[in-house]
């Protein structure tokens, strides 16, 4: 390719600037974390690691965490296909504020949502007081299927995100050409679409895959009701209580990261395998069979079941949760009051300082995400050669790393006695914090988008004399600018809410909603924690609400 | 490879400026050595350490940084309590006793708390253990503090502390238990929550004085419990709360204080303390000798044991931890039947109690 020829020398300084980045970013933090690993009572120990690993009777619980992980792939996929396939195909699609509304169960945090559920399925509980002949469903409720449910539930909107955008790039042409030579419905989604989604459904598989491994809320709440063990737990039991052993548990935390490094493997070989140019020159719309009918109906239904399991249920449990005078009267009128929402709300109060932390510190992380990781994206393309190779795997380490792994990581190597700029207790440690936990979304959902250009728009815009920053700013940028806003939207999401990091990294006398609900729950009062939960949740909302109609003027095929 | 040699700012004025070799890789090595020797620095200079600060805190000093376990509306009031004595401003990092701990280990090489208040007795022995406590046996009232909860050298004091008891949903537990073996009667089969001891120090704290009392046999209350179907469910809150509503019975070696405030809002809930006797479980407040504040923090001890702070922690439903001072809203500590134990015992046996019960109860 002729374009490589005047571009080669910039890329290579920005493949290598990227790496730099990176290594300051996410390697250097890690590695602290490593020798802390083996560095044990002050001297060099390289078997201590597998010491741990052998001793700690390690074997079962590993294999929890990853049948747990593959369980969910499974679950959130049964959620999240048939609802990209309805949202694209159906008039469903078109209802105004769907998309935000479906982004909520990945908004709430995950151990509230799991209390949600608690509350609502267990004796006594909610549902019991509703409706009291299915109170013999609670005990079934309590295992491992009940586990899947609640994290599925959680994270489908994740992968729903990244099949919904490649079923529109796939565009209706290829499937009406399929169509019109006679293919019947069955072979055309075995032979274009399947090959065609293969490649954003490995990437999203694999970051749930790695989601559900490194979720710590849910296993912290459900797992350990039911008495189901993963390895987040066993490491948060090493960092977060007496006696601390950073080492065992940055140990068990390469574990993981070998598991999460596979996975990672096996994707990026189906990924090359499977990649596809679907933007060209010609444009693409939507297919032309929107389907009606029973169809629709069984769509319409689909989606509504979907939205009273992920969000009705957990959501009226934490509103009655937050409304409730005395916990122990249980449901009724007379116990109700809002004195949770007015002490809240009001200006001033602790609460409302948390709130606004949050928001702030999500807005900047997200948007400094946002521009990172686009240009990590950019640089790797289709990871051809060592370097992009590199910054890809580099770029995706935060998201198969236990958070509060990296978290101390950070923190051994921004309090170094050594180190000259004083970011540590600062709000600015917050929101490194954030990028280096949230930026492979951004990373995924642009390299996603972007790897599905085909290089004849550039090379046309070349033979035109596009210069490259012409070619950047009018061709690949509003390209893949539905992938940066699904990134900066994800990340938003996430960091608004984000709990272990910050409830190590926050500086002193410095709260987020998400530090606040915790505290509620570990020592204040339960009905201010969800009342907390309802309201940042409200807030995350009504902001990306405004963010999708922004962006929903700018789409590019918007017909 | 090029050597470079920062002048450490701020924070460090009270050590020599670091030289490290800086290089890649290397760089990493040399921080991790940096880490591990900085313990072994700060134990033996420990006289020394005490006089160098005492130079900056003439000059008005209005820094106090303190990392507490709560509960919240206790830790603020007695900051803000101590803020409108002293004008000092204080920075707080609130959160469980295992998370200040670890917020302190990733910070050794840096520290940055002056105060820690933590929920644990053998936690604070642990940090004393480790050399990286400041004496104060001078401390304003720690005369009045009851001997057993503190340090005789000033390392630590017990300023407040909570018992251990069997909580119960009263409108679901007609007849309270009233020894911890009555537990394991088929009346309460499945209805009975205990702590996670590795989540909650004073669970933990239950254990260990348990088996210190009882010797080896002690571990057959917990096998019988397991047998009975006794769940283990998390910390203190995540275990009271769904006896609280109703899902289940019984907390056994419940915190007292989250029950009698609990009980105070109106929710159908109560306390018994069984007659064999049980654990009261301190927490202590300790100086970090790494402090940049030392007449800050010494004088924070000070009103922390005052008359007011005192009163602060009994209307929080703590027991003070003065002798001298008596709550009106709980059972004071002759009215509790205690175990005989030795908290050094169980200071170096609580990570065996710790596994070996969670073998038991997985």
């Amino acid at each position: 390719m002729n374009k490589s020829l005047t571009l080669k020398p910039i890329r290579g300084l920005s493949v290598l600037l990227a790496l730099l980045v990176l290594t300051v970013m996410i390697v250097i933090p890690l590695i602290q974390i490593f020798i802390q690993s083996v560095y044990r009572d002050g001297e060099l120990q390289l078997a201590a690691p597998f010491r741990t690993i052998a001793d700690a009777d390690l074997a079962q619980v590993m294999l929890n965490t990853v049948w747990l992980g593959i369980c969910v792939i499974f679950g959130t996929t049964l959620l999240a296909l048939p609802l990209a396939w309805i949202m694209v195909h159906t008039s469903i699609g078109r209802i105004k504020g769907l998309e935000v509304v479906l982004l909520i169960p990945f908004m709430t945090p995950p151990y509230i949502g799991s209390m949600g559920w608690i509350l609502f399925m267990q004796k006594n509980g909610y549902l019991e007081q509703l409706v009291p002949a299915l109170g013999r469903l609670a005990p079934s409720f309590f295992s491992f299927g009940g586990m899947i449910a609640i994290m599925s539930l959680h994270l489908f909107p994740f992968l729903y995100l990244l099949l919904r955008g490649a079923l529109e790039r796939i565009g209706g042409s290829l499937e009406e050409a399929a169509s019109v030579l006679g293919a019947p419905a069955w072979y055309r989604f075995r032979r274009i679409v399947v090959p065609l989604l293969l490649s954003s459904f490995g990437m999203g598989a694999m970051l749930i895959f790695v989601k559900t491994i490194a979720e710590f809320g849910t296993p912290a709440t459900f797992g350990k009701r039911i008495g189901y063990d993963v390895m987040t737990s066993e490491i948060h039991r090493y960092v977060s209580s007496w006696p601390i052993d950073f080492g065992k548990a940055t140990s068990l935390s390469s574990l993981l990261l070998t598991v999460c490094l596979l996975m990672w493997y096996v994707q990026s070989v189906v990924n090359r395998r499977y990649t596809y140019s679907l933007v060209g020159g010609k444009g693409s719309r939507r297919s032309a069979e929107t389907s009606r009918g029973p169809v629709l109906w069984l769509g319409g239904l689909f989606v509504l079941l979907l939205l009273v399991f992920s969000i009705g249920i957990p959501y009226f449990s934490i509103v009655a949760a937050s409304t409730m005078k005395l916990r122990g009267e249980g449901l009724s009128w007379s116990n109700t009051t809002l004195d949770a929402y007015r002490e809240l709300l009001s200006f001033g109060t602790p609460g409302m300082k948390a709130l606004m932390n949050s928001i702030w510190l999500a807005l900047a992380a997200s948007s400094i995400a946002a521009v990172l990781g686009t240009w990590f994206a950019l640089v790797i393309r289709r990871s051809k050669t060592i370097g992009q190779r590199s910054v890809d795997l580099l770029s995706l380490l935060p998201n198969t790393v236990p958070g509060i792994v990296i978290v101390v990581g950070l923190i051994l190597l921004w309090n170094s006695p050594w180190m000259p700029i004083p970011l540590y207790n600062t709000a600015g440690i917050v929101i490194l914090t954030y990028v280096v936990l949230f930026v492979p979304y951004t990373v995924q959902y642009v390299k996603s988008a972007a790897g599905q250009i085909d290089g004849s728009l550039m090379q046309a815009g070349q033979v035109f004399g596009g210069r490259p920053w012409y070619l950047l700013s009018r061709i690949t940028l509003p390209l893949i600018l539905p992938g940066i806003l699904a990134g900066w939207t994800m990340t938003f999401t996430i960091a608004s809410r984000e709990l272990v990091g910050s409830l190590l990294i926050l500086p002193p006398s410095m709260q987020t909603s998400a530090t606040f609900i915790f505290a509620q729950f570990e020592q204040g009062q339960v009905s201010l924690g969800m009342a907390m939960a309802v309201v940042s949740v409200g807030f995350t909302t009504v902001i990306l609400t405004i963010m999708e109609s922004l962006g929903s003027k700018r789409k590019w095929n918007k017909r | 490879m090029w050597n470079r040699t920062f002048t450490v700012k701020t924070k460090l004025a009270r050590t020599a400026p670091i030289a490290l070799t800086l290089a890649f890789g290397m760089a990493l090595t040399a921080c991790g050595s940096t880490g591990s020797s900085a313990p072994a620095a700060s134990a033996d200079p420990a006289a020394a350490a005490g006089s160098t600060p005492a130079k900056q805190t003439q000059s008005a000093d209005t820094k106090l940084t303190v990392y507490t376990a709560g509960p919240e509306g206790l830790a603020n009031k007695i900051i803000e309590g101590y803020e409108a004595e002293s004008g000092v401003d204080v920075e707080v990092f609130q959160g469980t006793t295992g998370k200040i701990l670890a917020r302190l280990e990733a910070e050794k090489s840096n520290p940055a708390a002056d105060v820690v208040i933590l929920a644990s007795l053998p936690a604070a022995q642990g940090l004393k253990a480790d050399g990286l406590t400041m004496p104060y046996p001078e401390a304003k009232n720690a005369d009045k503090l009851n001997p057993d909860w503190s340090d005789a050298d000033g390392n630590y004091f017990g300023a407040s502390a909570s018992a251990l008891g069997i909580a119960y949903n009263t409108k679901l537990i007609a007849t309270p238990p009233a020894s911890w073996a009555d537990l394991s009667k088929p009346e309460y089969k499945d209805q009975v929550n205990i702590p996670d001891p590795s989540l909650s120090g004073s669970a933990l704290d239950f254990m260990t004085g348990y088996l210190n009392a009882n010797g080896d046999k002690g571990w057959s209350l917990f096998e019988s419990y397991k047998a009975n179907g006794v769940t283990m469910a998390g910390a203190n809150k995540e275990a009271l709360d769904p006896v609280i509503t109703g899902a289940k019975g019984i907390v056994v070696s419940a915190v007292d204080y989250m029950t009698y405030s609990a009980k105070a809002k109106g929710e159908p809930i109560d306390i018994v303390y069984p007659s064999e006797g049980t654990v009261i479980s301190p927490r202590p407040a300790a100086i970090l000798n790494t402090t940049e504040h030392e007449a800050n923090a010494k004088a924070f001890i000070d009103y922390l044991l005052s008359d007011e702070a005192q009163k602060m922690v009994s209307e929080a439903y703590l027991m003070p931890g003065r002798t001298d001072i008596k709550a009106e809203n709980r059972a004071n500590l002759d009215e509790i039947p205690q175990l005989a134990v030795d908290w050094d015992w169980m200071n170096e046996n609580g990570a065996d109690v710790t596994e070996r019960f969670l073998k038991l109860f997985k």
